[in-house]
């Protein structure tokens, strides 16, 4: 009788050790877990505030600005590029300061364009005075296309005008550069010219909106940190080329920032991610802004091709009480449609 | 008891299995250089003695380095940060410039590091006129160890957004800024890194902007506010001019054709007010401010050792004749500012009572 219980226990006593088993290395795998979890909170934080957003493609106005886009609409291309194809980005920066109450213009606009194939890019900057229909209704300096829709206004004035498709956007604030440039240890220019600028906003630094700083970024090689290449791209008034010079400066900028992305990895993310915060926002997924990370650092320089939509492209003038760029349409739809297929 | 024992140990096992793969995951970030993982010179000795003194700027100290040892002057930085220091001929003092927010100011120091006397006032107190302040950059001592060149944001007009620098010189001992020798291009940045040669004319990169670019080229003044003779094309967007000892050769920084991205260190002879065909001795760098060894025997620059981005000391021996050598590098994990050219003296004892 005792040793039929003693038969019965035997594997019950090994079922139990089995399970004891599993749940010790279940204990493992969860903590590890954890730890991992843990360690990218950061970034999966900044993945579900920042990344993700949707392109509300219904801000689209019902009468497009442009006579080509009857018949393009009826073969418009889907609203991502599949996988492996190019695709365009456009490229928000603005400064999100108070002295506009909280609204927000964008300070530099940048149409990107990346073949993952071909390692090949084209980035065109477009001046934020242009004088451009809005989505929104009206007509005004491209830079309040922002200021009146966020970023699915912007993209979709960009679209209309341009007659291009955009996959893509990304926004960075003015703080989120200068801390990102600051998370990769700085980013090494070669300073076209010096810049000098007395009426640079020191909004960033001060209580008062409204107050000016001396700006004087010297000419040549140097090593920048997030504020000093803040100055450098942002500042204007002491350039003949006004906004011109700025928009070769940022793209001049991101090219650095490209090399710098050749030293991260996947580790680096929640630091990237914790220094960026709210300053930053995209409709890409953080699987697809991953994805783009070895895409950027091997970029050759040699595939990059810049597209400054300077004169005679655009022309100055003065429309409802403001100094703004005039677009040559004739000059600057066929220039982008070499590089960014016309819809 | 035993078994309570045996759980508590394995729940620390786990908790610290978990630590490690979050620990282990940390290790694999990449470690990108900061201006804090940079060593003081004074903590490092370069690979090879080079003649004279040389005078670098780091993190907004000056340095000295003879006879294969740095010193630090130990410049007091609560003003500001201290760059571009130029040695006075025949003598153990120099001429540094005090960087502050808004303005800055050329200062005499010994070779100690203890300042003098300053030379300019360029500091406007009130606030709300921060654009009556000025900028002095780029001193270089003339050959009389009197005059002084420098880069000054005069003549400016606070009534339009011009803000450009222009050549001028002045008395050591005396008023400064006596004299403007260029008159700059407006809106471009303007003129910078004056360096009197032999014959005493001056050198210098005139910033210009043309089909929507910004370059600049290097030119001569052979007397104050003459037409500028243009020694490089715009195409070649050179600037950074370093005239050596005996004044034959120019060395130089130019950056056309590469995208603005990276330099190119170029030597040229300078023959009759023309430069001839330029030799490459580093292509595709982040070369910047050649200066020649006062014997002529080579020359050092800034260059960034890799993808970090710490500006180190270079050195060519023989450059530009057919010894040359290739680019030694001289210096580690020191990160020179390279908006400060060195400036090389060719004494290389200090007064034995003050090392």
């Amino acid at each position: 009788m005792r040793r039929q219980r003693a038969s019965l226990r035997r594997p019950r006593k090994r079922r139990s050790r089995v399970l004891l088993g599993f749940l010790i290395a279940f204990g493992f795998v969860l903590s590890g877990a954890i730890g991992v979890v843990a360690y990218f909170m950061p970034a999966i934080v900044t993945a579900f505030q920042d990344t993700g957003h949707t392109i509300d493609r219904s801000l689209q106005t019902a009468e497009p600005s442009a006579s080509a886009s009857a018949s393009a609409k009826a073969s418009a291309p889907p609203a991502v590029a599949p996988s492996g194809q190019p695709f365009t980005v456009l490229l928000l920066g603005s400064d999100n300061d108070a002295k506009f109450g909280g609204t927000v213009l964008t300070q530099s606009m940048i149409l990107a364009r990346v073949n993952p194939t071909t390692r090949q890019v084209v980035m065109e900057s477009i001046p934020r005075d242009l004088w451009v229909p809005l989505s929104s209704g009206g007509t005004a300096k491209i830079d309040a296309a922002y200021l009146h829709g966020g970023a699915s206004a912007a993209v979709a004035t960009v679209e209309e005008d341009f007659h291009i498709h955009i996959d893509h956007y990304a926004w960075i604030g003015l703080l989120g550069l200068v801390n990102l440039i600051n998370q990769v240890g700085g980013i090494d220019v070669v300073a076209t010219n010096p810049v000098m600028d007395d009426f640079y906003p020191a909004d960033l630094s001060g209580k008062d909106p409204y107050a000016l700083e001396r700006v004087a970024v010297l000419p040549g090689p140097q090593h920048m940190n997030g504020m000093q290449a803040l100055m450098y791209v942002r500042s204007r008034h002491g350039d003949l080329r006004s906004d011109f010079g700025r928009s070769q400066r940022q793209q001049q900028v991101l090219l650095a920032l490209r090399a710098k992305a050749k030293l991260l990895g996947i580790a680096d993310l929640p630091d990237i991610a914790t220094a960026m915060g709210s300053d930053f926002s995209t409709d890409m997924s953080i699987s697809e802004i991953a994805s783009l990370l070895p895409i950027a650092s091997s970029v050759q320089l040699q595939n990059v091709h810049q597209v400054i939509l300077a004169s005679p492209y655009t022309s100055t003038g003065h429309q409802a009480n403001e100094d703004v760029l005039l677009p040559n349409w004739n000059l600057i739809l066929p220039e982008t449609h070499q590089y960014f297929p016309a819809v | 008891m035993r078994r309570a024992l045996t759980i508590v140990v394995l729940l620390a096992l786990m908790a610290g299995f978990g630590l490690g793969v979050n620990r282990l995951i940390a290790s694999r970030k990449h470690q990108i250089p900061t201006e804090q993982s940079v060593f003081k010179p004074t903590a490092t000795r370069p690979k090879i003695v080079l003649p004279g003194t040389l005078y670098l700027a780091q993190n907004g100290d000056i340095y000295r380095l003879s006879d294969g040892f740095f010193t630090d002057l130990h410049l007091p930085t609560t003003s500001g940060l201290w760059m571009q220091p130029a040695y006075i001929i025949n003598s153990q003092d120099l001429v540094a410039v005090l960087r502050a927010a808004e303005y800055s100011d050329l200062y005499l120091l010994n070779s100690q590091g203890k300042i003098l006397r300053a030379l300019s006032n360029n500091h406007w107190t009130r606030s709300n006129q921060i654009f009556l302040n000025h900028w002095m950059f780029y001193p270089h001592m003339g050959a009389n160890g009197n005059t002084i060149y420098f880069s000054y944001d005069q003549p400016k007009d606070s009534a339009t957004y011009a803000v450009d620098f222009s050549v001028w010189s002045g008395a050591l001992n005396g008023k400064l800024a006596t004299t403007q020798l260029s008159n700059s291009n407006p809106f471009t940045g303007g003129d910078v890194d004056p360096t009197p040669m032999a014959n005493g004319a001056v050198i210098y990169s005139r910033f210009a902007i043309g089909s929507g670019n910004a370059y600049s080229v290097i030119a001569i003044e052979t007397k104050p506010l003459a037409k500028p003779i243009a020694l490089t094309t715009p195409a070649q967007d050179c600037g950074q001019p370093a005239p050596s000892p005996d004044g034959t050769k120019i060395a130089m920084i130019c950056v056309g054709g590469t995208g603005l991205q990276s330099t190119r260190l170029e030597v040229a002879t300078l023959s009759a007010g023309k430069l001839g065909a330029p030799q490459t001795l580093v292509n595709n760098c982040l070369c910047a401010y050649p200066e020649w060894a006062p014997d002529g025997s080579g020359l050092v620059y800034y260059n960034t050792a890799d993808a970090t981005g710490h500006f180190e000391l270079w050195w060519i021996r023989g450059a530009s004749s057919a010894t040359l050598s290739p680019p030694l590098q001289v210096t580690t994990n020191l990160d020179f500012d390279a908006s400060s050219p060195p400036s090389w003296s060719p004494l290389s004892s200090v007064p034995v009572m003050a090392r």
